[in-house]
């Protein structure tokens, strides 16, 4: 059976929003809509250029439509994701506002479907506490009248020109069966490596297959490396705090080239081995968690290696070869 | 008048594979790719050392990783170095690019791939990140919605009906029966499927496209190489795509100009097709595009079943090239192929292949 994995990846974005994009968002925080002429045409929502033409238009020429509008094309989110607007079923609509000649696409929350047709009269539902964002519209609402959900805390005290954005995906992945493998090996302090049949080449990592013959790499094909091996190169990270960043000090980083191997582990971790000390050409050897630690996907190479946490010098001679900085792939 | 986008050099698919199309695959994107590159060079003699040129298409959102496609070039053998190129779009746009590149003339075989795995994320939930991001992604607004927008504009119009969609969903699905690499397949009654519920409305679950995990892989060669690689090569006499704007609020959702403008330039006007393979992931969507393109009665639309029978994302658009490329090799004279990108039929492509370059 094979193991899948799942992982969150977040986007926080900060975006800057330009002088039309901006004027709509400030717009909405003062309960308007706000849409801009191109030629005889109401563009909503508002672009610095005309959609049809690319022509630039102009700033000044922002104009106020609606609030109500026209519903022309509708359909309705039984069960709505956690992106959507609702968390309850809902319609999304083409909405026509008055004065506009473009539709705005935003959510119609009516209960249910059979309040909807096209040609339907709606009107702004706006969130009592708003910021510039799309969402300061929780939702348009039957009828000709504008809504504030609770109490309003009015207008923005100055234009805004920002706007955050956060989406977060889980990913659900297939882990490579040699992985397993590597990371069972790895209870029994074990690393295992793969010999390409054709080129015979030594890849260390768990790659699954050999990048030069595109050939996958099975069971039979697994080999066990020496616990030695020399940096090849590294990097001192100084840690910025992005989300999910938990290192506060500078790190190291190292590739290793293990004796008798063909590629390098990448990226990996080390022990006892002070930042000032890493060096290209010192020698290092496995490092291992006690065999009964829980080990969590923290370790080396994301945790494929399990047990193999990082790389502690060996105490050996340094290697003296010109060419070995080279190597890190 | 828009000229015609014919080729200096003539250029033509030669073969081509796809893995088997599921909902979810044990695999791999990479592995999905070494395996269906290698099915596609196996029966034409050729090795990845006869590759002069590889452009694969995918797309990082779906995979779930920035520069996933670094991993996919493990699958062409890339050493010694290969000129190589990606496309975050579908394989057809791939396939587009390679085209171009052998019209250089100095390179005679290039592969191009398109690959995804649907099931890694939730579609619903990545799409919207790929749309506008002022307007539209704060929204969460998916492909479903957009979909549906468009049916509903449709059947407004009086272009279209409900009824008229779930024969279409019927067709493709009887189709399908004899396609051994399509995933949804059988016979359906049409006043069954009209009795299912909305997923959003007026879409049900048969107007809409599986979710499939799968990958394409497609060899392409110049003239008398392509000869020599097979009888009956398919040429790619006419190639073009265009785009619209983005957002569909400012576009008539009833009409796709652009898939009437690339059809023109690719001389789709210039003598008929006997079949269309369509990137209709929509039942509505086939019946736009037909009605745009003027494809009669006679022409044989999505025969292999089309995106409604599978939807492998980023290689839907190239299977369909493959297809109509099928229909060449096995003693047609003349296709059409389609693909799409973006909500709404926002972008799109047309190729035509010939039994004579």
């Amino acid at each position: 059976m094979t193991r899948f994995v799942e992982n969150s990846i977040v986007f926080p974005y900060k975006r800057s929003l330009g002088p039309v994009i901006g004027a709509f968002m400030t717009g909405l925080t003062e309960q308007r809509i706000l849409g801009i002429r191109s030629g005889d045409q109401v563009i909503v929502p508002p672009l610095e250029w005309d959609p049809q033409t690319g022509a630039e238009l102009d700033p000044d020429g922002m104009v106020e439509v609606g609030p109500a509008g026209t519903v022309e094309s509708w359909t309705w989110v039984p069960a709505p994701s956690e992106q959507h607007p609702l968390g309850h079923p809902f319609a999304f609509a083409f909405i026509r506002l008055d004065g506009a000649s473009t539709p705005l696409l935003h959510a119609v929350d009516t209960g249910a479907p059979d309040a909807l047709r096209v040609g339907a009269r709606v009107a702004p539902r706006w969130r009592g506490s708003r910021v510039g964002h799309i969402g300061d519209i929780i939702a348009f609402v039957p009828g000709e009248q504008p809504e504030v959900d609770g109490p309003d805390s009015g207008p923005a005290e100055a234009p805004v020109t920002m706007m955050d954005y956060n989406a977060s995906i889980t990913y659900r992945n297939p882990v490579p069966p040699v992985l397993d493998r590597l990371r069972e090996a790895s209870r029994d302090q074990r690393i295992i490596g793969q010999r390409c049949p054709v080129c015979e080449r030594v890849y260390s990592g768990g790659r699954g297959y050999c990048p030069i013959d595109a050939v996958e790499l099975g069971e039979e094909q697994d080999v066990d490396l020496p616990h030695t091996g020399t940096i090849t190169n590294f990097t001192i990270v100084t840690p910025v705090q992005y989300p999910g960043q938990t290192e506060t000090e500078p790190f190291a980083r190292v590739f290793v080239l293990l004796d008798g191997t063909d590629v390098i582990l990448p990226y990996q971790p080390v022990v006892e081995l002070p930042v000032g000390e890493v060096r290209v050409g010192k020698r290092v050897a496995a490092a291992w968690a006690p065999p009964n630690d829980d080990i969590d996907d923290a370790g080396a190479m994301g945790g494929a290696y399990g047990h193999l946490i990082g790389w502690i010098p060996s105490g050996e001679p340094d290697v003296e070869d010109p060419d070995l900085v080279n190597r890190i792939f | 008048m828009v000229a015609t986008n014919g080729p200096r050099t003539d250029i033509a698919v030669v073969g081509w594979a796809q893995t088997p199309m599921v909902r979810r695959t044990d695999l791999s994107e990479t592995q999905l790719l070494l395996r269906v590159i290698t099915a596609a060079l196996e029966p034409l003699g050729l090795t990845r050392a006869d590759i002069d040129f590889t452009c694969l298409g995918s797309c990082d959102y779906i995979t779930g990783q920035a520069f996933s496609f670094v991993s996919n070039l493990d699958a062409i053998g890339a050493w010694p170095p290969k000129r190589d190129s990606h496309v975050e779009m579908d394989g057809a746009w791939a396939l587009y690019e390679a085209w171009l590149r052998l019209q250089e003339g100095d390179i005679e075989i290039a592969v191009v791939t398109g690959s995804g795995r649907s099931s890694t994320g939730d579609p619903t939930l990545i799409y919207p990140m790929e749309m506008d991001p002022f307007y539209l992604a704060p929204l969460g607004a998916d492909p479903l919605t957009f979909a549906a927008l468009q049916a509903r504009a449709l059947i407004q119009a009086g272009i279209t009906d409900e009824r008229a969609m779930a024969e279409v969903a019927a067709r493709s699905r009887r189709d399908a029966r004899s396609n051994p690499d399509a995933q949804v397949k059988g016979d359906a009654d049409i006043d069954t499927l009209l009795a299912g519920e909305y997923v959003r409305a007026p879409l049900r679950r048969h107007d809409l496209p599986p979710i499939t995990d799968g990958a394409a892989a497609m060899v392409l060669a110049t003239g008398d190489r392509a000869r020599k690689l097979r009888e009956r090569p398919a040429f790619i006499t006419g190639f073009d795509h265009r785009t619209e704007c983005h957002n569909p609020g400012y576009r008539d959702l009833t009409d796709s100009p652009s898939t009437r403008i690339a059809a023109e330039a690719a001389g789709l006007g210039t003598s008929p097709v006997e079949v269309a393979e369509l990137q209709a992931a929509f039942t509505h969507e086939e019946i736009l595009l037909r009605r745009v393109l003027d494809l009669g009665g006679e022409v044989a639309v999505n025969r292999s079943g089309g995106a409604l029978a599978s939807n492998p994302i980023m290689a839907t658009g190239l299977a369909r090239i493959g297809y109509a490329a099928n229909h060449v090799f096995g003693g047609g004279k003349r296709a059409l192929a389609h693909s799409t990108s973006g909500p709404c039929l926002q972008q799109n492509l047309v190729c035509i292949l010939e039994e004579d370059a």
